[in-house]
């Protein structure tokens, strides 16, 4: 009994000394930290995502208090986080936040693609070491590995096609790193206009894609003959020059005119 | 004065903390990526290991002893180690912030580092003195700096080194650190004692 006693006296009094000189010594070695760090940090959607470049969202809302033109680094937060930091910073009026998402650029569907033997194991970056099942060498190998990575399930798979949800999608890039075939694209939202994209990666030329893909783009340039075409013609794709784009009517037209319906609008 | 060298070559060379008693893996691979932060890291273990083998011979002996609390030890050692780790960390982030940056989550680490609690129970085991303690665990602590720093230069040069993919990594480490600890072996039967 007595020992019990001596041991809990002991350890309180070597407790207490230590608890004194540490809150002692927390007083005399404070580090003042900029109260804005904190509030940037509030707003911050807080995924740690680093789209900003920075290895979370606490480096980059120490950055930015230190560096304020950087303001608009955080893309998964959007127009609303830009405002919040800028406001924070005294910054106020200077924003001009657009968001930026990811489109895939095959949509071709298992039916539509010619398929070919392949046994192992079901993802995208190991299957393409030998081509994956598909006889195409541009096309989506299906296997979603970036379903796995996104981190706001903004992407589904259907039938052997990628889908991504511009309204979930937060722009950070991490299946434009994932996909082994590159097929992943940013492109700057424009509220007023529908999203158009080709839905075609395939670089091979027109007799190539067609036997091997019913909805590949051949490069016939239908698109590009069309009035005020932003469509453009490169290693056998067409490509959508966005600075170009200043209404619906011509893409649309493009869109109802080719022949392989790759044109898509994302939904 | 020679039984004070013979500790300081035994503990920094031949019963290293790290690559014999394999204590302190975790810092050892996890703070050997980059030579500088990987002195930090050291010299940090270095003077936590130093303060806390002199204040656990302290407690041990005027305390402990007195009241024959000898099953106290393990938990007073670790009260002290873990107040110690805590004003090292409020030095470094007060006068060296990089250097918090750069230890990052290991500093904390230090606490639970068994190295630092291993020194202070081989003090007691071994029944050195003060002085003999304090050497022992500077000495213990200049080993572990010794042993990260090797660990670092090997790894910032295999950084660049063309590796099989196999190899890249955590692999390839463990085995340079396989390998450091076979040649660590080559000093035992330095000090016979």
């Amino acid at each position: 009994m007595k020992e019990i006693q001596i041991s809990i006296l002991v350890l309180s009094i070597v407790g207490f000394i230590f608890a004194l000189l540490l809150a002692f010594l927390s007083r005399k070695l404070r580090v003042e930290e900029d109260p804005r760090v904190e509030k940037v940090m509030m707003s911050l959607p807080g995924l740690n995502c680093g789209a900003c470049g920075f290895s979370g969202c606490r480096p980059f809302a120490e950055a930015v208090v230190k560096e304020r033109s950087i303001f608009s680094g955080c893309l998964p937060g959007g127009e609303e986080v830009n405002k919040n930091i800028t406001s924070l910073l005294g910054l106020a009026g200077h924003v001009g936040g657009e968001r930026r998402v990811v489109f895939c650029r095959c949509g071709a569907e298992n039916k539509d693609k010619k398929g070919r033997c392949y046994i192992g194991p079901n993802t995208c970056r190991i299957s393409d070491i030998i081509g994956g099942n598909i006889v195409c060498r541009y096309g989506c190998l299906g296997y979603g590995d970036c379903l796995e990575v996104c981190p706001k399930e903004a992407i589904s798979l259907k039938e052997g096609r990628v889908y991504v949800d511009i309204e979930r999608c937060i722009g950070c890039g991490k299946c434009i790193e994932i996909c082994p075939r590159n097929l992943f694209e940013f492109v700057s939202l424009n509220k007023d206009l529908k999203l158009y994209y080709i839905a075609c990666n395939n670089k091979d030329k027109a007799v190539n894609v067609r036997e091997l893909c019913s909805k590949g783009c051949i490069a016939c340039g239908i698109c590009v003959k069309v009035d005020n075409s932003p469509y453009y013609l490169t290693e056998n794709l067409s490509h959508i020059d966005r600075v170009k784009v200043n209404n619906e009517k011509p893409l649309e037209q493009a869109r109802i005119k080719c022949p392989t319906k790759c044109i898509l609008i994302q939904e | 004065m020679n039984s004070l060298i013979i500790i300081f070559i035994s503990t920094v060379l031949v019963n290293n903390f790290v690559l014999s008693y394999f204590l302190g893996i975790c810092p050892f691979l996890g703070v050997s990526g980059r030579l500088e932060s990987a002195f930090g890291m050291g010299m940090a273990v270095t003077f936590v290991m130093t303060i806390a083998t002199a204040i656990t011979w302290l407690i041990y002996n005027l305390v402990l002893v007195k009241f024959g609390l000898f099953f106290l030890e393990y938990v007073v050692f670790i009260l002290v180690i873990a107040s110690l780790v805590q004003i090292v960390e409020m030095f470094i982030r007060k006068f060296s912030p990089p250097l918090y940056q750069a230890l990052g989550i290991y500093l904390p680490l230090i606490t639970t580092n068994c190295a630092i609690l291993g020194a202070a129970l081989f003090m007691v085991t071994k029944g050195y003195n003060l002085l003999e303690s304090v050497v022992f665990g500077f000495s213990g602590g200049l080993g572990f700096s010794l042993v990260l720093l090797i660990m670092a230069g090997i790894r910032e040069e295999m950084y660049y080194a063309d590796v099989p993919p196999v190899f890249k990594g955590a692999s390839l480490t463990l085995i340079a650190a396989g390998l450091l600890t076979l040649v660590f072996m080559g000093f035992s039967g330095l000090v016979s004692s």
